[in-house]
């Protein structure tokens, strides 16, 4: 024992007349750190309600509520995220899982309110007094993430496999970039607002994750018949409201649709979706039409019991799914397989018979008890500016309905395609297939009064189109053609400064000084399409009302005037091929309505 | 590791071997000879340090795992011993012989998953939940979030919405 | 430090009490009036968290303890099976109050190893830098602790400040002070904030001199020698026979250490000894956290010295509200400043893993070991036995 070890302790006495080093204003004097995980700060107007921040929190600390001003909208369930902090733990698994980025912490925890009710609010919407804080932890970044960002990519023939011939550009998911791009789904559900079928997309991708394929396809049929078709040209709405696109790429929703009917034989199609033995009602149904919205219609009748006639003015089903979109982006097959299930509920089609000339809508609503009419835009539009008269000026429908029936068509040296839509990227497209297949090079220009950023066709489709060599040159306003000796020149055009007036009516306006010429001998006008509803007599007219440009007026089951006519696809809504779905699907429920109340 | 899994394969017949890693291997014994098997180990192999004992509670095929894991502190090598009893009446031979502490974990077994080991001390006294009288928490058909909602208050007025059923009902 | 013997030093056996049975069992009939039981706990002694030792003694020597625990059970590991693999990441933290670093470490590795995804560089740098800080702050409070059992409350002062100059640290890294969630399954929530290293430095120098202090408050204090120097010994023949594991393993001359003989995360990168002494006491125990203590500030500064400067902090990993981890099961391990800490994870496939076991050193120091050495000590020494284990019931209970 050594005297020393009782007097060293004795240093500590040193420390006596040191500073204190307690904090003496803890509310003032200590914020939190710049990542401190304190209250919720949440950004309203970026919050999109997806839920996802719900989904994560172990402790059930969040709900989901209305919170005044924020309205239900597409992409936006209008709901917010409410904390209750008798729960929260401050992790902060919900900032880093927030699909837009709003929700952060802020670096606040000292916060005194007498009742505890207080304790459970939306941040954001309450002006707390660290709404404005500037520190408080954030998502970290880069590359931390909680999902995948960026989509799998979709593999495609290169243009120089592909831009001499009709097959498939897209290639399909394997199962395991399927499986991955699934993957990345936060399953929120706002994308499903926005699908006009309403179709469920987060159960579906699920499938996929969980490799239930039957599963899939029973989601895929539960609102829409048509799988394969949509999940090859569907405009695709709904990738455009997917949580996971406000930070990263959205869901590949469409290509992961297809990517399941794909997967399923037909032979299979009618055990999984047990539709073998439907019982027959008595009762029939006459669908005018075979496009999207008459084979929806006739699915969904044909589950019910109808016994559904569809009446086609084409040799083939499927209306502009097969006349109007080129077989490379939709193979006819694919098309078969979608229409040869439903006939296989049924569906007895009656082909090449034209309502108004083989058969008067008259006597089809005595034959039938209730008709359905979804015959489409089959009318190409003309621009009418003078020399569309001649005969090497074609409408771009006609051609792509003749190149579907395999009929020659006339493929110039050097066409020029009015329009910038999705039918004037097809035709674009078909024809410098065939420039190739028979001059061995493309010569073709597209253009269209809308600028660049304004072309209505989607973006791959442009790209696309550059890819395989043809020229899509926008923002122009067709003038005339110029004619020699009876043959085309070319075409030309001014430079388009708006395309609308003051008032929103379409009124182009052009700039006189800045003009150009495209040199051509084979003009193809694809401005759109007009319907052809000649087949609804005067007598059947008069019961019936119409909307502005002629458009027939129905209810929301898509029921017209004429109780027993009902109306729906193309010629109501659209265009395109997942509102025909949509109106043919909740026409059937109206019409099993109508014919049960009758 | 090789030859040590030699070793035991030979002599207690384990299967279902996984490395792991390097230094770690699982294998499954038949319950008869599991605890012959860990004396073996104990007394032949080295493996003088016992890491950890607990169950997996595997109630869609009816049975209780018991995981048993040893290393040895010289060759710096684990190898865990799985063994599977039935669930109904589950009853395993008692190692407390071997290791102090063993006796804590199997009196924690028998309170929480009601795995018996007959003869172990202070098996029956109740460890962590005096007083308790629902079946032993641990086992899977043990539902926590019933438990806690008859037990606890929720909290009053809470409610959520789901967003697509939101969506649905506003936009239609 | 050579070993003093004194009349206050412990004894075999000093009481008549209690005799034993023919057939060898001790007779203790609390009725004959020679015994009484003692409670100590289950209040929150401030260091060891809820537990309870009830004791029966004889005069002032306890002749029988045993542990109660259960004051803090809240069942993580039954909660882990009903949540995600990520929900766990929050709810895991808590088996553990003093070290929740260790926690996250080894759930991360676990999920990780289960699903064979590899962390980046930087990742493993800032997990073992977060580990080391978890074991600074840990040290702070038990080192000068266990002088705060024999009532020197002086050094405990010290320390809980200059473990709040960590947790202000940790702050700063992590955005929270006493449960991290910095370690997340894929990797790490955050690279080191601007100027964080001359923060630690600064840190670090006021703890070198603390230690100093420390050296002359407490290791060269008779009161401590004398209440500590031959007291709640451990046989060495007992290490594996009770599975001591750690600092107390360590005193005993047993050069154990998962760093080193398992080398995780960037610890083969790191140069360092392991410690160790030879009496096995308090004091001893004592001696090897005050040598980790130096240890880890000596592993800070290496590895503030060799991370890199910027890189990735996360691998890509499945989305995390549907990741699902392929069937199998591992036991991972670290060693804590209270010695090896694992988890044997189990995954049967799902969302949520089947099962989560921790294996925490106190399960076995702070019931089998304990209990054994209580057994004649006297009841003035039996909480400075108990802190010198640096028990902790939460990773008992779970
Ligand atoms: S995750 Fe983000 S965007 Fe979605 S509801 Fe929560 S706060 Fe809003
Ligand atoms: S911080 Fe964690 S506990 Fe709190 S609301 Fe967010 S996810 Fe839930
Ligand atoms: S696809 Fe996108 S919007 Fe739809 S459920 Fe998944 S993450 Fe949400």
């Amino acid at each position: 024992m050594a005297i020393k070890d009782i007097l060293t302790p004795f240093t500590a006495w040193k420390k006596v007349f040191n500073e204190p080093v307690t904090i003496k204003d803890p509310f003032n004097d200590r914020p939190g750190a710049e990542r401190y995980r304190g209250f919720h700060k949440n950004e309203l107007q970026t919050c999109i309600g997806c839920g996802s921040c719900e989904e994560i929190c172990e402790n059930e600390a969040i709900d989901l509520v209305a919170v005044k001003g924020y309205e239900t909208k597409n992409g936006d369930s209008g709901l917010r995220p409410m904390v209750d902090y008798g729960r929260c733990c401050w992790c902060a698994l919900c900032v880093d899982v927030c699909t837009t980025g709003s929700l952060t912490l802020s670096n606040e925890y000292t916060w005194v309110a007498e009742n505890p009710d207080e304790f459970r609010f939306v941040p954001g919407a309450e002006n707390k007094a660290w709404d404005k804080n500037e520190l408080g932890w954030k998502k970290p970044v880069p590359n931390y993430e909680f999902y995948g960002q960026k989509r799998v990519k979709m593999e495609e023939l290169s243009p120089e496999e592909r831009d001499h011939s009709f097959i498939e550009i897209i290639k399909g998911y394997s199962k395991e970039q399927a499986q991955l791009e699934a993957d990345r789904c936060v399953e929120c559900g706002i994308c499903i607002a926005t699908c006009p079928a309403n179709m469920g997309i987060p159960e579906y991708i699920k499938a996929i994750r969980e490799d239930d394929m039957e599963h899939g396809l029973k989601i895929l049929y539960e609102t829409n018949p048509l799988p394969e078709i949509c999940g090859r040209i569907c405009t695709h709405k709904c990738e455009t409201v997917c949580s996971v696109g406000h930070r990263g790429e959205p869901l590949s929703i469409r290509w992961l649709k297809r990517y399941i009917a794909d997967q399923v034989e037909s032979a299979e199609y009618k055990r999984i979706l047990g539709t073998d033995g439907i019982e027959n009602n008595g009762k029939t149904v006459a669908i005018i039409g075979s496009g999207p919205a008459g084979l929806s219609a006739a699915h969904y009748l044909s589950l019910m019991g109808y016994k559904v006639t569809i009446y086609e003015q084409y040799a083939k089903a499927g209306g502009m799914m097969r006349y109007g979109i080129p077989e490379y982006r939709l193979p006819y097959d694919q098309i078969d397989k979608d229409i040869n299930y439903i006939l296989s509920l049924g569906v007895n089609i009656k082909y090449n018979t034209k309502i108004g000339k083989d058969i008067s809508l008259a006597e089809l609503r005595d034959k039938y008890d209730a008709v359905f009419a979804g015959t489409g835009l089959h009318l190409g539009r003309s621009t009418r500016i003078p020399g569309t008269d001649h005969e090497h000026v074609y409408q771009a429908i006609d051609l792509l309905n003749k190149i579907t029936e395999g009929k020659e068509i006339h493929v110039a040296e050097k066409i020029v395609v009015i329009g910038g839509g999705n039918v004037a990227m097809d035709i674009t497209r078909s024809l410098a297939r065939l420039q190739n297949q028979k001059y061995g090079k493309v010569q073709i220009i597209a253009t269209a009064l809308e600028s660049e950023e304004n072309l209505p066709a989607d973006v791959e489709e442009v790209i696309e189109a550059r890819e395989e060599k043809a020229i899509i040159n926008p923002g122009w306003g067709p003038q005339y053609i110029e004619i020699e000796n009876g043959k085309i020149k070319g075409l030309h055009v001014n430079k388009c400064l708006s395309i609308f007036d003051e008032e929103g009516r379409f009124n182009p306006k052009f700039d006189e000084n800045n003009k150009n010429f495209f040199e051509a001998d084979m003009i193809v006008e694809s401005i759109g399409q007009g319907m052809d509803i000649a087949y609804i007599t005067e007598d059947i007219k008069s019961e019936l009302e119409f909307g502005p440009r002629g458009r027939i007026v129905v209810d929301e089951n898509f029921q017209s005037g004429a109780k027993w006519l009902f109306v729906g696809g193309d010629i109501i809504q659209g265009p395109d091929v997942i509102h025909g779905i949509a109106n043919g699907h909740k026409a059937a429920y109206g019409i099993d309505n109508f014919l049960k109340n009758k | 590791m090789e030859n040590i899994i030699k070793d035991i394969q030979n002599r207690f017949e384990v299967s279902d071997i996984v490395n792991q890693r390097d230094n770690i291997t699982f294998v499954t014994c038949e319950k008869e000879k599991t605890i012959a098997l860990i004396t073996h180990m104990k007394k032949n192999l080295g493996f003088k340090h016992f890491v950890l004992m607990t169950a997996v509670d595997w109630i869609e095929d009816g049975l209780f795992q018991l995981t048993y894991i040893l290393n040895n502190p010289k060759k710096k090598l684990d190898v865990a011993i799985r063994t599977f009893i039935s669930r109904e009446n589950a009853t395993m031979e008692t190692a407390h012989k071997l290791w102090k502490q063993v006796s804590t974990y199997q009196r924690e077994l028998k309170e929480m998953f009601g795995i018996d080991f007959p003869g172990s001390p202070r098996v029956n006294e109740s460890f962590i939940l005096e007083g308790w009288n629902d079946i032993p928490p641990y086992r899977r058909d043990f539902q926590t979030k019933e438990y806690a909602e008859k037990t606890y208050f929720p909290r009053p007025g809470r409610k959520t919405n789901d967003p697509s059923e939101y969506m649905k009902k506003n936009m239609s | 430090m050579k070993k003093q013997k004194n009349i206050f030093n412990w004894q075999a056996d000093r009481s008549k009490y209690p005799e034993k049975k023919k057939n060898g069992k001790l007779d203790i009939d609390m009725s004959s009036g020679k015994f009484v039981k003692l409670w100590q706990g289950p209040n929150h002694p401030g260091i060891t968290g809820n537990m309870s030792l009830e004791l029966t003694i004889s005069g002032d020597e306890v002749v029988e303890a045993k542990t109660h625990v259960g004051y803090l059970h809240r069942g993580f590991e039954k909660l882990m099976e009903r949540r995600l693999w990520i929900q766990c990441f929050p709810t895991c933290v808590r088996m553990c109050v003093a070290e929740p670093d260790y926690n996250e470490y080894l759930l991360a590795k676990s999920a990780e190893e289960l699903s064979g995804i590899e962390i980046p560089e930087m990742a493993e740098w800032l997990r073992t830098l977060v580990l080391e800080m978890a074991r600074l702050q840990s040290l702070l409070r038990t080192v000068p602790g266990q002088a705060g059992t024999l009532s020197l409350g002086v050094g405990v002062q010290w320390g809980v400040y200059l473990r709040d100059l960590v947790l202000d640290l940790f702050e700063e890294l992590t955005g929270g002070r006493v449960y991290h969630m910095y370690i997340i399954p894929g990797g790490v929530r955050g690279l080191l904030p601007d100027g964080f290293k001359k923060r630690m430095e600064e840190v670090l120098k006021k703890i070198d001199e603390f230690v100093k202090n420390i050296e002359n408050l407490m290791f060269n204090n008779i009161v401590f020698k004398k209440r500590t120097i031959g007291v709640g010994y451990i046989k060495p023949s007992w290490i594996d026979k009770y599975g001591i594991v750690g600092p107390n393993a360590r005193a005993a001359g047993f050069k154990r250490d998962v760093r080193k003989d398992y080398p995780y995360l960037k610890y083969n990168e790191l140069d360092f000894e392991v410690t160790s002494e030879k009496d096995s006491d308090i004091f001893a125990r004592s001696m090897v956290r005050k040598k980790e203590l130096i240890m880890t500030i000596d592993l800070i500064r290496q590895i503030m010295a060799k991370m890199p400067k910027k890189g990735d902090i996360k691998a890509p990993t499945p989305n995390v509200l549907h990741w699902k981890i392929p069937k199998g099961e591992t036991y991972v391990r670290s060693e804590s400043s209270r010695g090896e800490y694992g988890f044997y994870t189990v995954s049967d496939g799902s969302k949520t893993p089947r099962r989560i076991n921790l294996r925490g050193p106190s399960y076995t120091h702070a019931i089998s070991l304990l209990e054994r050495m209580l057994v004649n000590a006297n009841i003035a020494d039996v909480h400075s036995i108990m802190v010198s284990l640096q028990t902790c019931p939460p990773e008992i209970e779970r």
